[in-house]
């Protein structure tokens, strides 16, 4: 495809390694627990046993006394600071009441890790025990106990509605829903649940924090966003800003576990404390335990649609299980219901949800942040509906997919938009339609299933500082975390291509809170795009100023002079008359208008709701957008024996608007397809009581190589968005949307059983097979 | 020395031990390895044509011994299922069957293999039947201060064996299992595991499959009977429900593989 | 035995001595006595596979082996390697992508050159199973595949 804003290609569309692979590859890479600071002390945690207690003392007397520990921290030491990404409603460590089992609830600083795992054995909590609730249907009861009583004083940063332990709640609506559906020809509904999933990057959570002579706190953290760790720690530590610094080693993966705060607050109280850096890295148990998850949802859904296939009406309510912090959760409400309706065209959409606090482990972002939850029912009433009608699942879709110029639900513009492509690619590649339904071999039947599915890429504030060094080498400044998904490559290339420079005269600086530009955060899809814009911008404005001075230097009208490939500014039309970005940058630093920098910051600003086409309340971002697409076949294997199912290929299509690298925008797609495959068939957080029953990896299974198939083709499709960095969009999240509703669908297919619970474990698919009474009621023991 | 130091505890492979003591669920005075005791290593061949797999022996060696092959390969196939490659060279036999974990691979392939226990302790050895030695969950028959020196097999017989296990992921612990002999001369034996504190087996209707595996009614009711023996657990894994349930339809499934494997080499 | 080892250890190729409490794992040892940071504690219970390093000439968890187990065998980990295959193997994930997050590739080599030293040609099945023991929560896998894959095909007689 044509992008005619570019010369020559050095970068853009290229499939280089990732800048720090090598390191990586040679075992070198530096990651949180790999680091080390003279004088350093090791923390442990002491952890509620009660899921809703009050605190009425502590005895910390035998701790302090034993051997090795400088510091005992507990809520007491810390002031009244609330932090919360949407609602203010967590203290740094538990203050005044435990409102889970694990909570941290006192914290010791010693010599040695276990003689800090040993003293905290000897702290004594007194606690008061509360009635707990554990789902939210308890949480909405008359008289449930209420897990913040001072809900109604926190602050929300939009109008979250928060009632007793309701934590928000949104309603979005488009057209007459309660009218059309007697427009319908057919309609279907149902309700579906879905279980937490545990993040699972390799790499635990950690911090160490350490103070200078003059007070500052420096805090390295596994992270995904420098700046969400500064804002959590000085609002719950009552710091100013400026007196903490957030840094960045490599980071093991995130997914959107380590998006929000986990135990950096803690770390830098214990750091404050004790004037000594201070180390905390969690262990397995405990990221399992006191970080945050994947939210369970119920979902209520009715699609209804005309005897042809045209799509009339789409109703969904939906009810989300909190956990005992608000944390990114009424992002989650909200975007699940922005994205319910699905890439289609429906004119009469109501979408509402509640988000209910428990006191169990707190739910947060989690890569699809309520779109696989969502799309598991969504895609699945498509396909009821293509069944009713007798049309074939692709040609229904194909029938009511959005197009570029159309609308999204509550009124975002859709400007680019790939999904047709997508459509045609997996049906050409998978070979749809040309097998029979269902194929039988032996005690095994194999199907195919189909789930299409967006999401968005422009989200909240960002910046780019590109900085020509001495000899016209360049630093680029993000403040975006590469956590994993190649990020610093990703912006390099941007960079390079704007400036038509190699790849290796680039380098992106690791982010400092200090130093960076703000970015919100490596999450929601978002930095290709968003701070990708941001780095044209920069890179544009320094492109100006190289040819400025430029002109000068050459004696030329600024009109006349053009950068060249391998950084260089020329005249046009003069091969002869050239000059390398050092000398340009080497003038601006000796003897004219100084060192040469471009920077560019912007908010993702396009309103997301328009209030003459839909009724929104408790919109949770209200500027959110630009839309990728993706469709998924997924081919699967039942084992009528056991019901036990496996996917045995999958081809993903998505429209990222221009891959700026494919072989990373592939890995993103591989990637989210296997951890959608985990979701989709067996990864469960199971609740004993109060407990969480499975944290650790002999109890949590995530695929390992024998449980991907090796046949899953990414395929890339490119419909360039208009102001994206050479037309890019967000590539993270995509492909985890539709694998459980791509699969269920395959299940049916196989075994005309309509699965309404994830995990589809093979007691569910087998009870399936067999039409048993019982197979909707069946939930892990 | 185990018997001299209070609180000691043998180490075999440590793929369990050092687990639970990283865990903080054990703190054990003192450590004793087992590694580099001759008696405790190897597989060697018996006089009486059997097979002696020292309790050192790791998973790994297990299940490429050539020599574990048709009534005998079922253990070998037990072997190979057990976690992943790399946990499989540290884990041992000895090591996994003194922790008698109801969902691990070998019991059930050890008891359908008839295969014999030896144990020393301060008070001597002795032989313990497979089915006599898991006693519970996580009890075995070994008494204070004694340790598994070797596994003993019988000699193998011409037929056709496997171990079939039903698990979340790859290397995950059993749902359930089956562990299953056909010998050329008729006899079977099975055993199911992962369902119960101990493995499943029963001798006495064993006898009346023999020759009989041809007739689904037979094996139906064979089958129906080790689900009536089976108390399960539900665990994260799988509920006891799905485990009853799949009991029967594992065993059929199983012994009508091994039967159409004899039939394809017939 | 009890309370504190002495012992000796040959951790890539060179020889020092040791004194530490005798539960101490191979791990630990590594990591903070010697900052042989390339093993990663990603679980501490043998399940995850990023700890995997060579002992003896056998991949093993380095959570699970107690440090003083190792005296007489040599411990070998990825920042010891100068070996072709390591070097081959290193190169093709850094190509093909089977590197993202990295945390767990060190474990990841150490399992896939134990399978090219033993199969030089191996089928796809058979990368996924000896693999199978190193969970990669980035990659989707597939590029792992193709990076062994390629290094055998580069270094295969």
């Amino acid at each position: 495809m044509s992008r005619p804003d570019v010369l020559d290609s050095t970068s853009v569309g290229r499939s280089v390694p990732r800048l720090d692979s090598t390191e990586k590859a040679l075992g070198r890479a530096q990651y949180i627990a790999d680091l080390y600071r003279p004088g350093m002390l090791h923390a442990a945690l002491l952890g509620s046993p009660h899921p809703h207690a009050r605190i009425v003392g502590y005895d910390i007397a035998a701790a302090l006394a034993a051997p090795g520990v400088v510091a005992v921290l507990t809520g007491e030491d810390v002031g009244d600071g609330l932090m919360g990404a949407f609602i203010k409603d967590e203290h740094a460590i538990a203050k005044g009441k435990v409102r889970y089992v694990g909570e941290p609830v006192a914290a010791v600083a010693a010599e040695t890790f276990e003689e800090a795992r040993a003293a905290c054995r000897l702290i004594e909590v007194i606690y008061e025990e509360l009635e707990a609730v554990l789902t939210p249907e308890e949480g909405l009861a008359p008289g449930a106990p209420i897990v913040h009583e001072d809900l109604e004083r926190y602050f929300a940063v939009f109008d979250a509605g928060s009632e007793g332990n309701v934590a928000a709640r949104s309603h979005f609506e488009e057209g007459a829903v309660d009218d059309a559906w007697a427009d319908c020809d057919v309609v279907v509904e149902g309700e579906f649940t879905t279980q937490a999933q545990a993040h699972l990057a390799i790499e635990p959570c950690g911090a160490l924090a350490e103070i200078d002579a003059t007070g500052r706190v420096t805090l390295w953290s596994a992270n995904q966003s420098v700046f969400r760790v500064q804002a959590n720690v000085c609002e719950s530590l009552g710091l100013p800003m400026s007196k903490l610094r957030c840094l960045t080693p490599r980071i093991g993966g995130g997914f959107g576990n380590k998006m929000e705060a986990h135990i950096q607050p803690i770390v830098v109280a214990l750091a404050l404390k004790c004037h000594r850096p201070v180390k905390l890295i969690l262990s397995r148990e405990e990221d399992f335990e006191i970080v945050r998850a994947r939210h369970p949802f119920r979902v209520r859904m009715k699609t209804g649609a005309k005897a042809d296939g045209t799509l009339v009406a789409r109703e969904v309510e939906v009810l989300l299980d909190c956990g005992a912090f608000a944390d990114d959760s009424p992002g989650v409400l909200g975007y699940s219901l922005l994205m319910a309706r699905g890439p289609y065209r429906i004119p009469n959409v109501r979408c509402t949800g509640r988000l209910v606090y428990t006191n169990k482990l707190r739910f947060g972002a989690f890569r699809g942040f309520g779109n696989p939850q969502v799309s598991f029912a969504g895609e699945q009433q498509i396909d009821m509906i293509a069944d009713k009608l007798g049309l074939d699942p692709m040609a229904l879709r194909r029938r009511n997919i959005v197009v570029a110029g159309e609308p999204w639900f509550l009124g975002q513009q859709v400007a680019s938009c790939g999904l047709a492509d997508c459509l045609d690619a997996v049906e050409a590649a998978s070979g749809w339609g040309a097998r029979p339904a269902v194929e039988r071999l032996g005690t095994k039947r194999r199907a195919r299933g189909l789930a299409i599915t967006a999401h968005i890429s422009g989200l909240l504030g960002t910046g780019a500082i590109v900085r020509v060094l001495e000899d016209g080498s360049i630093v680029l400044n993000t403040g975006a975390t590469d956590i994993g998904q190649g990020s610093d490559t990703v912006l390099a290339q941007i960079c390079a291509e704007a400036l038509q420079i190699p790849l290796d005269r680039v380098v992106h600086a690791s982010p400092d809170t200090d130093g960076s530009p703000y970015n919100w955060g490596t999450t929601a899809s978002r930095v290709t795009y968003t701070t990708g814009r941001a780095v044209v911008g920069a890179a544009e404005e320094v492109a100006r100023k190289l040819k400025e001075h430029a002109s000068e230097m050459l004696e030329c009208d600024v009109d006349d002079v053009e950068l060249r490939p391998g950084g260089m500014v020329g005249i046009k039309g003069v091969p002869a008359r050239v000059l390398p970005f050092g000398a340009i940058s080497a003038r601006a630093h000796w003897a004219v208008g100084g060192p040469i920098v471009g920077d560019k910051t912007l908010v993702f600003d396009q309103p997301t709701h328009d209030p003459k086409r839909a009724v929104a309340r408790g919109l949770p971002f209200g500027k959110i957008g630009v839309f990728s697409f993706g469709a998924l076949v997924v081919d699967v294997e039942i084992d009528e024996v056991t019901g036990k199912v496996k996917v045995l290929e999958a081809w993903f299509a998505a429209d990222v608007g221009t891959a700026i690298n494919p072989m990373l925008v592939e890995l993103q797609f591989e990637g989210a397809i296997v951890q959608g495959i985990g979701y989709a068939l067996f990864e469960e957080m199971v609740w004993d009581g109060p407990r969480l029953a499975n944290p650790s990896m002999m109890d949590y299974k995530v695929p390992t190589f024998r449980d991907a198939p090796y046949d899953i083709h990414a395929i890339i499709v490119e419909a360039p968005e208009p102001g994206g960095p050479f037309g890019a969009k967000g590539a993270g999240e995509i492909g985890i949307n539709a694998v459980a509703a791509a699969i269920a669908n395959a299940v049916e297919a196989a075994t005309g059983h309509r699965h309404h619970h994830l995990p589809l474990t093979p007691e569910r698919v087998l009870s399936g097979l067999l039409d048993d009474e019982g197979a909707e009621e069946i939930r892990a023991a | 020395m185990l018997a001299n130091v209070p609180e000691a505890r043998p180490i075999a492979g440590g793929a369990t031990l050092v687990a639970m003591i990283n865990a903080d669920l054990v703190r054990p005075a003192a450590l004793v390895s087992l590694d580099g005791i001759a008696e405790l290593s190897g597989i060697s061949g018996t006089a009486a044509g059997g097979l002696r797999i020292g309790a050192m022996t790791r998973h790994r060696e297990t299940a490429s011994d050539p020599r574990l092959a048709d009534s005998l390969r079922l253990v070998a196939e037990a072997a190979a299922v057990i976690a992943n490659p790399v946990v499989r060279n540290m884990g041992t036999m000895g090591g996994s069957i003194a922790f008698s974990d109801p969902c691990a691979d070998y019991p059930s392939a050890l008891v359908a293999a008839r295969a014999e226990i030896e144990v020393a302790g301060p008070t001597g050895r002795r032989r313990v039947p497979a089915a006599e030695f898991f006693v519970d969950w996580y009890t075995t028959a070994l008494e204070e201060g004694e340790i598994v020196v070797a596994i003993h097999l019988p000699p193998a017989v011409a037929g056709v064996s496997t171990y079939r296990k039903i698990a979340r992921t790859a290397g995950d612990f059993a749902i359930a299992a089956c562990a299953a002999v056909v010998e050329d001369g008729g006899a079977v034996r099975v055993a199911v595991g992962g369902c119960g504190p101990v493995p499943i087996a029963d001798p006495a209707a064993e006898a009346g499959l023999a020759g009989r595996l041809a007739e689904p009614g037979v094996v139906r009711a064979f089958a129906a009977g080790l689900a009536e023996m089976a108390d399960p657990m539900s665990d994260v894994r799988g509920s006891a429900a799905y485990r009853l349930r799949l009991i029967p339809r594992l065993v059929e499934a199983t012994l009508g593989d091994l039967a159409g494997m004899r039939e394809q080499a017939a | 035995m009890t309370g504190d080892s002495d012992f000796k250890l040959d951790i890539n190729g060179r020889t020092r001595r040791f004194d530490v409490p005798a539960t101490t794992t191979l791990l630990t040892l590594l990591r903070d006595e010697l900052n042989v940071t390339s093993p990663k504690r990603g679980c501490n219970q043998g399940v995850c596979g990023a700890c995997t390093v060579e002992v003896d000439g056998w991949p093993v968890r380095a959570c699970l082996t107690l440090a003083a187990g190792c005296a007489g065998k040599p411990v070998r980990t990825i920042e010891g390697a100068g070996d072709a295959l390591t070097g081959a193997l290193q190169r093709s994930f850094v190509a093909l992508g089977a590197v993202q997050c990295g945390f767990c590739t060190s474990g990841m080599l150490i399992s896939a050159r134990d399978l090219l030293r033993r199969v030089p040609r191996p089928t796809i099945e058979q990368v996924q199973a000896a693999l199978s023991g190193n969970i990669c929560r980035c990659t989707g896998y597939r590029k792992i595949v193709d990076a062994v894959l390629a290094a055998a095909e580069e270094c295969a007689p």
